[in-house]
């Protein structure tokens, strides 16, 4: 049977047209946006983007998902350098110096009504850097977080403890809700991804920087050491913290599940699961703050907004319209009231605290006030690289590995100092 | 024999045409292109700088070069030379008729259709230290449990036995075909001969089975030096590297740490070892072949 070739150019025709992005409708300006969530959070995002593209007739933002965070950044540069990149993506707090450096970011500051954002200082690039409120400004958070600390209320009350406020009560308080059954199924005191975030969390409340203010990387220098012994202590010696299986996100995900199933006490995690866990557990979910050791001290994270350089002006224009309708109250609580991230804006928490959302999620308040104690970032090109070359490597080889803290830390300053 | 003879010298050409565009396409202009990008430290977003051979000399001095390639060689030979065993035994046991042995055969071999990221998630939840099937069963048979997954001596044997178990479906089905290919009278005269169940299988069956055995390894090597899913899924190179495959150590070159340079560095180092493989291989083969075919007739 021959196919006549019309049909055969018709089937052509039609498998592009499916291939090809869906277009704006007609007279409005084409915004693609490139987000990086999943589940709850992609949702609520869509939504947002439904009703910005409903509340004007000027710009249509099409959001497209990439993946997780790195596989939404490896596709950002290989667009990037293809020159077919979006107006508008979301990246890791990380890697912002690094795209700065670049100089693949959009500076914002000349935007219209970028004064008008009352950005919490924490979460703002001015609070995530040292010395980001110096630089041009980049980027513009929306779902930003902290290292927090989850515990299941009712085991806490029967065994009649308080959420650890030192990193010795954090000891005693792991050891102490650390229990074998008689079928030999542990349930440990603690859990905590062996990570950099939470790793980065500890070196600063043992007083250390990752870089000091002379531009020498010390990665926390003694503190990096005295971070990584707490974890070899508590999951060697003691056997009342769990590390987790997998790397990255999917120990998170396995730290979150062993909370859950009951087979950790207490755990740390993101601010950005309080909604997730608070619904799916079985038990009262308390959050608490990160204990201290000489301070208190915690890491932001998440990510921020940028807008791509290289994009054509209209539709960074569009993009940016799309930001400020982001940033306004209804907007920023909502995302984070969905969500579980902190609300980026002074007026969105006064607007949440008015209407008595922080006095009926107590969880909540606990992560916005642990702001007070954000450490901020050292603003470096090489934070991505430190992050993943350097230091993630080395915290399994201490901690699982039982390496020498010492050692491994000499090794991990040596190579940073080295490498560029 | 006219007929198969081509109207002009340049047909046989033209009708490869298509084949040589795609393998220059998807094989050969990205191969030269790894090979060219290894020279170059490149992150896709500042200009590409020459560096000659240093991004295989960091990779061979930070021992990720050696330490992948071994994880991979010792990977593929466990993971052939149990799946090959095992699909030959399997297939030696339900070579019978009868609705149970079809049964198992169709529910062994299941497992070669299900999806890598399926199964990857199925033994994730096997495997898990603390709440995980296989741990609950060693300890009803009053057994210590172990962290299949998180102890450095024991992750990569928990993937390699995960891909055997995916693979040792598919050797068996080699296998029966293979089996049912052996003549009914070769065993017979055996067995008449007074040869026993073993000397038939060593003497009649075995060799009878050998290019069935040289697909089953070759498919076999094919599939586990390729092996990512189940390390993306179950261990993302972890723990402490252990599991860091040469295929996981490209993805993460360049997908997580933004080293291009030194991800095609991989790439050509990969290229290299599967075509020493190759070469090695069919040096074996065409060996093999000279001596059959001087052999004098029995």
């Amino acid at each position: 049977m021959r196919l006549p070739r019309r049909a055969l150019l018709q089937g052509a025709a039609a498998l592009g047209l499916g291939c090809r992005p869906r277009a704006a409708p007609p007279g409005r300006q084409l915004v693609r946006l490139w987000y990086t969530y999943g589940g709850k959070n992609r949702l609520v995002l869509e939504q947002l983007v439904a009703g910005f593209n409903a509340a004007q007739a000027e710009h249509w933002v099409q959001p497209v998902f990439q993946g997780d965070y790195y596989e939404g950044l490896a596709k950002l540069r290989t667009a990037l350098a293809a020159g077919a990149a979006p107006a508008l993506s979301h990246v890791v707090g990380e890697v912002i110096p690094y795209l700065a450096e670049a100089g693949v970011l959009e500076p914002l500051a000349t935007r219209p009504g970028v004064d008008q954002l009352d950005l919490l200082p924490a979460l703002g690039q001015a609070g995530t850097w040292r010395g980001g409120g110096q630089r041009p400004l980049v980027c513009l958070p929306f779902n930003r977080s902290t290292p927090i600390a989850f515990y299941d209320a009712d085991v806490f009350e029967r065994e009649g403890i308080a959420p650890p406020e030192s990193w010795q009560a954090l000891l005693e308080a792991a050891r102490w809700l650390s229990t074998t059954d008689a079928s030999g199924a542990r349930r440990y005191g603690f859990a905590c991804p062996i990570d950099w975030w939470f790793w980065a969390a500890l070196v600063g409340q043992a007083g250390g920087e990752l870089i000091e203010a002379d531009g020498r990387i010390s990665l926390g220098g003694v503190a990096g050491i005295k971070a990584l012994e707490l974890w070899q202590r508590m999951v060697n010696e003691d056997r009342s913290m769990k590390p987790p299986p997998g790397r990255d996100y999917n120990a998170w995900e396995a730290t979150n599940q062993d909370f859950l199933a009951g087979r950790s006490v207490m755990i740390w995690t993101s601010t950005a699961f309080v909604r997730y866990l608070e619904d799916n557990a079985r038990f009262n979910v308390r959050a608490a703050k990160l204990p201290g050791f000489v301070r208190r001290a915690v890491p932001t994270g998440g990510t921020h907004w940028i807008l791509l350089r290289a994009a054509p002006e209209p539709e960074k224009a569009g993009a940016w319209q799309f930001l400020r309708y982001l940033h306004e109250p209804a907007q920023v609580a909502r995302w984070a009231t969905s969500t579980g991230y902190i609300p980026t804006t002074q007026s969105a928490v006064r607007r949440l605290t008015e209407a008595g959302h922080y006095a009926e999620h107590p969880n909540d308040a606990v992560a916005l006030a642990q702001l007070d104690v954000a450490q901020p970032w050292p603003w470096s090109p090489r934070l991505f690289q430190l992050q993943r070359e350097i230091i993630q490597p080395r915290l399994e080889a201490a901690v699982l590995g039982r390496q020498s803290p010492r050692a491994v830390m000499q090794d991990a300053v040596r190579l940073a100092q080295r490498e560029p | 024999m006219k007929l198969l003879s081509p109207r002009r010298p340049t047909d046989p050409y033209l009708l490869l045409l298509p084949t040589l565009l795609i393998l220059g396409c998807f094989f050969f202009y990205p191969l030269l292109a790894a090979g060219k990008l290894s020279l170059y430290s490149w992150d896709l977003l500042t200009p590409p700088r020459f560096v000659g051979l240093d991004n295989y000399r960091a990779l061979w001095s930070e021992g990720l070069l050696l330490h992948s390639l071994e994880l991979t060689l010792v990977f593929s030979l466990g993971v052939v030379t149990a799946s090959t065993i095992l699909g030959l035994a399997l297939a030696l046991l339900l070579n019978r008729p009868g609705r149970l042995a079809a049964f198992a055969r169709a529910s062994i071999f299941s497992a070669y259709i299900v999806s890598w990221v399926s199964v990857a998630l199925l033994w994730l939840w096997i495997l898990d230290a603390d709440g995980g099937a296989l741990n609950a069963a060693l300890q009803r048979l009053g057994l210590p449990g172990w962290r299949w997954l998180s102890d450095p001596r024991l992750a990569l044997p928990s993937l390699a036995a995960v891909t055997v178990w995916k693979l040792a479906g598919y050797a068996m089905i080699l296998y029966l075909a293979g089996l049912q290919d052996v003549p009914a009278h070769l065993l017979e005269a055996a067995a008449l001969d007074g040869a026993g169940r073993w000397q038939r299988f060593r003497h009649v069956t075995w060799p009878l089975l050998r290019p069935t055995t040289a697909f089953v390894t070759s498919t076999g090597a094919i599939a586990s030096f390729q092996v990512f899913d189940v390390v993306r899924v179950m261990t993302q190179g972890g723990p402490m590297d252990h599991t860091n495959v040469l295929v996981y150590a490209i993805y993460e070159q360049i997908f997580l740490n933004l080293r291009v340079g030194r991800a095609s560095a991989l790439v050509v180092v990969f290229f290299l070892v599967l075509l020493g493989l190759t070469l090695w291989q069919l040096r074996l083969w065409l060996r093999r072949e000279g001596a059959e075919g001087q052999s004098p007739p029995a």
